[in-house]
């Protein structure tokens, strides 16, 4: 490539349009995801941790009911793990829609005791997840409580992940 | 790398919390910050994403913004691990073969009136030579910057430059026999 060529190419280049306006309006999805900036208070990360603690308490209670029922040694998690960091990410979402539309199918048949204290343990769970969103929404920079953040989609999907392994029937468990 | 205002009391408005503030930030640079994903990235929706998730990551920092380097230099920064972030986490397809993926086309630099797709050609060369190419031959970082930005050395990055001009010009028909 020659001086002049090269002369050339960087003229093209530094020519291009720097600015390319995005072909939809992004605004709203963004605005919808910020939260008031970082107000660093110890009520929210107290809150944040005891939900978090809820949501383990809720997970370990649902694992001894469902241990204590069947499925001796659960085998190891099928599903590849997804990001966590990522829950828009396509590939996640089709995953845990359908592990959790599995969860709602084998969840049914179960008896109704066993299945109350199960929901009631998804719904600690998702307040957990709830509070923990709310925190960040009030210190979004805080690692711990994006730590926190993804720790609840694991007890989400831990809890339909045991749910599936242990209805599964015996034959075809893997 | 940029020329234009630096838009500081806004900037200052924002990092206190002012949304509205924020916007502003958004309608001015958000154009640039698509480019450059776009760019990176050769895909629209991916680029959207990495909009999207880039003003996010300014908003929930902007706190830390201490202004010792300008605001488009650190929003660009920003943009680009964006970017790297998503590519290790998610290999993409590229576009190039769709004739309309929001890229502008260019004039041959030769005059001889036949269009050649420059954009295209950009998104088809490798990811680090594409990298570099975009940060410092379109959107002017400096190479110390572009490598800070990349995580690499700045050797490397000039290599990398050296190499992404050598492919583009052979795929642009500039390369002289």
């Amino acid at each position: 490539m020659t001086d002049s060529s090269q002369k050339s190419l960087d003229e093209l280049l530094a020519g291009l349009p720097r600015d390319l306006a995005p072909p939809r309006e992004l605004w709203p999805r963004i605005a919808a995801r910020l939260a008031p900036l970082p107000r660093r208070s110890r009520p929210i990360l107290l809150a944040a941790a005891a939900a978090i603690v809820g949501a383990c308490i809720a997970g370990a209670l649902t694992w001894s009911v469902l241990r204590g029922r069947q499925a001796p040694d659960a085998p190891q998690l099928a599903m590849v793990a997804p990001r966590f960091d990522e829950p828009r990410d396509a590939r996640y979402v089709a995953a845990r829609d359908s592990l959790e539309s599995t969860f709602r199918e084998r969840l049914a048949l179960l008896d109704p005791g066993t299945r109350a204290k199960i929901e009631a343990s998804l719904a600690v769970i998702r307040q957990a997840h709830e509070d923990i969103r709310n925190a960040l929404g009030a210190d979004p920079a805080s690692p711990v409580l994006e730590q926190l953040w993804q720790s609840t989609w694991h007890d989400e999907l831990d809890l339909y992940e045991h749910v599936v392994q242990a209805t599964q029937s015996p034959f075809t468990r893997t | 790398m940029d020329g234009a205002a630096e838009p500081t009391d806004v900037v200052v408005a924002a990092a206190g919390g002012d949304l509205h503030a924020f916007e502003q930030l958004y309608r001015q640079f958000s154009p640039r910050i698509y480019g450059l994903c776009l760019r990176l990235t050769g895909q629209r929706e991916a680029a959207e994403d990495c909009t999207q998730e880039s003003f996010v990551a300014a908003w929930r920092a902007l706190h830390g913004f201490e202004q010792r380097s300008r605001f488009s230099t650190w929003l660009h920064r920003i943009a680009v691990r964006t970017v790297l972030a998503r590519r290790r986490g998610l290999r993409v397809e590229y576009e190039v073969g769709e004739p309309h993926a929001g890229l502008p086309e260019v004039a041959d630099p030769a005059g001889d009136g036949m269009p050649h797709d420059l954009e295209r050609a950009i998104a088809a060369l490798p990811d680090g030579a594409r990298d570099v190419l975009v940060l410092v031959g379109i959107y002017g970082f400096s190479h110390a910057e572009a490598a800070a930005a990349l995580g690499t050395a700045e050797g490397t990055c000039k290599a990398q430059l050296h190499r992404a001009r050598g492919l583009l010009a052979a795929a642009l028909g500039m390369v002289e026999r």
